[in-house]
This record gives C-alpha cells, structure tokens and sequence, in this order.
C-alpha cells in the first residue's frame, strides 16, 4: 500500500484541472462582458442568453432615446471616472450607446437623467450577468 | 446607424420601465424554472414599485 491511497482523490488531482477550468471562466467572463448573453449563450443556457442581451440591450436603447450622458474615459472628477466604469460594463454596447447618440446627452431634463441611470445601469446589470457566467463555468452556481 | 426615437417619458412611466426590465433580469439570472422565474419576477417588480413609491411619498414633504 503506498501512501497516497489513504489522500482523497480530490486532493490527488492535479492542480491543472483547476487551472484550466479558472481560465475557462475567466474567458467565458470576458466573452459576456463583451457582448452581453454570450457567456451564458458559451454555457447553453439559453433563456438567461436571451434575457441578458435583450434586457441590457433596451436599456442601452431607452437610455440614448432619453439623451443620458454617456461617460467617457477622461472624466473631471470621480463621479465621472465612476460613471465610466458603470458604462463601459456594458461591453460592445457601450460604442453601441455612443453611436445611437448623435445629437449628445440633454440632461438639463429629468429625461436626461433617468437616461443616465439607465445607461449605468445596463452596465451594471451586464458585469453582474458576467460574474454569475464566470460563477457558473466555476460550478459555484447553477 | 438609426437613431433611436426620442423619448420623452414621466416619472413614473420610466421608474416602471426600469422595474419591469430588471426584475426580469433579476429573474432570470437567479432563479431556473419558469414558475419561480415568473414568482420571483413579480415579487420583485411590486417591491421595486412599493419601495419607488413610497421613497416618493416620503420626500414629497420636502418638495415644497
């Protein structure tokens, strides 16, 4: 009898496997952040792919309809460099965003404003659908 | 690239906008099955609406 076979088969396996699959997630993450659902689209869960992309993409459409502000990287102060990295959570939607906005943000209205949220929001709501992508591929969730 | 229409919404129309779109994403990102995916939907979107309501009722006295 050799000592291992008293150790867990667990602890027996290589540390690659977890390596690999820590790497899997990280890309699976970043795939999601980029376009929102593709991660979980990667993972074949359908119906989560639909409602990340759809519910990110209307609120990027309703936000630039409303005329939010659009933070950019060059931000003044640090409401705006947060601004941006709420954003830009939204992946490729984020140049979508700037894109559909050609006439510039207008927040000079309440509209203005809630458009700003919602942008943020999308970005949001985007980084929380990429962490829970990542979380999945990791086998924490289901 | 089309220009989104412009929108020009009330309070309430765009804080039930925003309620309905993220308790659908709330839903279906925590919850599998379609029946607790619905549950949790419109729990989630009451709560959203009580707490935006009553968040109004209560700053309403310092509008004036």
């Amino acid at each position: 009898m050799t000592e291992n076979s008293t150790i867990p088969a667990v602890i027996l396996r290589p540390p690659r496997s977890d390596f690999r699959r820590a790497s899997l997630a990280l890309a699976v993450a970043a795939a999601a952040w980029l376009l929102p659902g593709l991660g979980h689209a990667l993972l074949k869960m359908w119906g989560r792919a639909v409602a990340c992309f759809f519910t990110v993409g209307l609120l990027v459409v309703l936000g630039t309809g409303m005329r939010g502000n659009i933070f950019s990287r060059n931000g003044d102060d640090a409401f705006s460099k947060l601004g941006y990295v709420a954003d830009v959570g939204a992946g490729s939607f984020y140049f979508v965003a700037k894109s559909l906005e050609q006439e510039g943000p207008d927040v000079s209205h309440a509209n203005g404003d809630y458009g700003t949220r919602l942008l943020a929001t999308a970005g949001v709501l985007n980084l929380l659908a990429a962490l829970h992508a990542y979380e999945a591929t990791r086998g924490r969730k289901t | 690239m089309i220009a989104p229409p412009q929108l020009r919404l009330s309070h309430l129309q765009a804080m039930v906008i925003f309620a309905i779109i993220i308790s659908v994403a709330f839903g279906f990102l925590s919850r599998r099955s379609s029946f607790e995916r619905a549950k949790y939907i419109v729990l989630s979107l009451f709560l959203f609406l009580l707490v935006g309501v009553g968040l109004g009722w209560a700053m309403y006295p310092f509008s004036r």
